[in-house]
């Protein structure tokens, strides 16, 4: 044997016996026994404390509650979904309250706007969407209503809804200036409300020859700006003061 | 914003919730693209040592140092990817023969230990023993512990590490073969991604990685003899030019024959890879991978070379063409770094559903950002610095054992 292939295969040995000794000391014992995982690690998963206790124990307690639950939309959502592991609660009812999520952080994990999720789901924009209130003040988690179109503007465009309240326009219907088609309101981002498109619409009103009333602010419709629409300089939904 | 639902505004058509964000990112873009550059230099290596190609011979040791060191540096993407570097010695320890993915440790380990290695060793053996001979402290010590104590420089023993290395490429390249044809391998099999799902994928690796790997040779050759102020070797430059020319030919015939195959078959999914190959991936697949790419340094390469005619088609004189050769290489770089990105960004940009597109919004800091990208790709150049430095493969630091006296 030549003297490169004896000192190869000296590393080729070491190498091997490395391996071998490695594998006795880093794998453990009870790897391979039942398929390619550590066999003991189904007993230390056994022997983990129990944390949820099921619908089935919340049910002899909360009878009447499971009961409007197990009719309603969210019947596929089980009480820990919400309330959290409940096992101990079920220990020591009186002791340990299991936690409701009653801000406005949690429903949006289901119900936020995600194009992915399927047509029809019922889904808000959690910015706009009646801002500050938390969910469950309208909504009643245990049998939430079917989703229905939104009765106000403000439903979804709170932010605006909230300057025009004390604004001067405040006494103004949204659609007075916004001709609205009602398709608006179940495929908001397909079809579009109208903007006021000449200056005479606002001229109803802020014209000096204008039958409104006299506290209203008059504006000369040729000589004020005639090159512009009166929403490219002034903000309709909070105009400025005097 | 939340970087979900930044992505959620570019989201197009119908797409499942589980495919808005990519789960493989640039860094598995950078891991075949390295592995392609292993597996190509390997081959253009291999080119001197069995097929006898006597002009790219002053690339022979530098492809083999710049192969291990971008192998080195191969698996470091997929490490950080996985983002649990620490266990992966478990594949070693606990092999799962049923998964391709972890067989990716054997071939590795395969092609490091028994073919690089070895033939790096068996290649310098003599100059090491010579080299310790000569030098003093450091230097000394890292190529006598380099050579394991196998000192014997006698003429019986060099015939064996010729004969020894011969038989190692033999073996070398088909196993630079299997190294890039299983990372097309993991791709092409995964039979749920039209884009992925083809038995020419493996294949088209393999080619593209020769290709990516002659052009790299090209360009660390030129730059290394313009830095070390030596003459280009230019019947070499010519050379790997020409076979850089036949290699891209194979490999873009390969890629239409792919194309042109999907095409005829017209599965369903063909609408939605016709609509991401024409808005998602039109910069890096029209422009960059097939124009930029292929077809530019296809027309450089066969009009300036003389892989067509012995003096080139258009005879221009030797610095220009090896600026042309250079450009060529590294258009061809950016276009098979482009093919990486189609192909594995590509595959996960269209939704199951075949109804939508989603984007890739790349980070910048993090494990899976630009930088560590960037950095994975800048390694391999500053180990292959070091290695240069450990194990010089230029033709003046080769060692010749002088004849005894009076023979």
């Amino acid at each position: 044997m030549t003297q490169q292939s004896s000192r190869l295969l000296l590393v080729a040995v070491t190498l091997v016996v490395g391996l071998v000794t490695a594998r006795h000391f880093l794998v453990p014992k009870t790897f391979g026994q039942r398929g390619h995982y550590r066999a003991a690690a189904v007993d230390a998963i056994e022997k983990l404390p129990i944390r949820y206790a099921g619908r089935e124990a919340c049910a002899m307690c909360h009878a009447e509650i499971v009961a409007t639950h197990s009719k309603a939309r969210h019947q596929s959502v089980a009480c820990e979904v919400c309330h959290g592991p409940a096992a101990a609660h079920t220990e020591s009812p009186g002791e340990i309250k299991p936690p409701a999520p009653r801000t406005r952080g949690y429903c949006p994990l289901c119900h936020g706007y995600d194009p992915t999720r399927p047509t029809g789901f019922p889904q808000i924009d959690p910015v706009s969407h009646n801002p500050v209130k938390a969910c469950i003040s309208c909504h009643n988690p245990h049998a939430p209503e079917p989703p229905h179109v939104p009765e106000e503007c403000g439903a979804c465009h709170g932010q605006i809804a909230r300057s025009k309240a004390v604004s001067r326009h405040a006494q103004l219907a949204c659609v007075q200036c916004h001709i609205t088609p009602e398709k608006h309101k179940v495929t908001p981002r397909l079809v579009h409300p109208e903007k006021p498109r000449t200056r005479e619409f606002c001229g109803t009103c802020h014209a000096q020859d204008a039958r409104s009333s006299t506290e209203i602010l008059r504006i000369d419709m040729q000589s004020h700006n005639s090159r512009y629409l009166c929403w490219q300089c002034h903000y309709p939904h909070q105009p400025e003061g005097d | 914003m939340d970087p979900l639902q930044e992505v959620l505004r570019q989201v197009t058509g119908y797409i499942y919730p589980n495919e808005v964000e990519l789960h493989w990112g640039l860094l598995v873009v950078v891991y075949p693209y390295l592995t392609g550059l292993v597996a190509g230099a390997f081959i253009l290596a291999s080119l001197v040592r069995i097929f006898d190609v006597k002009e790219v011979q002053p690339t022979y040791r530098l492809a083999l140092l710049t192969a291990l060191a971008y192998l080195i540096v191969a698996p470091l993407a997929l490490l950080a990817h996985l983002g649990h570097p620490l266990r992966s010695f478990e594949i070693f320890l606990t092999p799962n023969f049923h998964s391709a993915m972890a067989m990716f440790g054997f071939v590795y380990a395969w092609y490091l230990m028994v073919v690089l290695l070895l033939e790096i060793w068996l290649d310098y053996r003599k100059d090491m023993v010579l080299w310790a001979q000569k030098e003093t402290g450091l230097r000394r010590w890292v190529h006598r512990l380099l050579t394991l104590g196998a000192n014997d420089i006698s003429p019986n023993a060099l015939r064996f590490d010729r004969r020894a290395s011969r038989f190692i490429t033999l073996i070398g390249i088909p196993s630079a073969f299997l190294l890039h044809g299983y990372v097309g391998f993991i791709f092409g099999s995964v039979k749920a991604n039209p884009w992925w799902s083809s038995v020419l994928i493996p294949v088209v690796f393999l080619f593209s990685a020769i290709v990516s790997g002659i052009a790299l040779m090209l360009l660390i050759y030129f730059l290394s003899t313009l830095l070390r102020a030596k003459p280009v070797d230019m019947p070499c430059m010519d050379k790997l030019a020409s076979f850089l020319f036949y290699a891209l030919v194979v490999d873009f015939s390969l890629e239409m024959l792919d194309f042109i195959h999907r095409l005829y078959e017209a599965e369903e999914s063909i609408h939605i890879l016709s609509q991401l190959v024409f808005s998602r991936l039109f910069l890096s697949l029209i422009i960059l991978q097939a124009f930029l790419g292929t077809v530019v340094p296809l027309v450089l390469l066969g009009s300036v070379s003389p892989a067509l005619r012995r003096k080139g088609i258009l005879a221009l004189p030797e610095e220009l063409r090896r600026l042309l050769y250079a450009g060529a290489a590294i258009l061809i770089q950016i276009g098979i770094f482009s093919t990486r990105w189609n192909v594995v960004i590509g595959g996960q940009l269209f939704s199951k559903s075949l109804r939508g597109l989603t984007v890739y919004k790349m980070q910048l800091m993090g494990l899976e950002g630009l930088f560590t990208s960037a950095f994975l790709l800048l390694l391999p150049i500053l180990l292959l610095l070091l290695l240069i430095y450990i194990l010089p493969p230029w033709p003046e630091s080769e060692q010749h054992v002088e004849a005894p006296a009076g023979d």
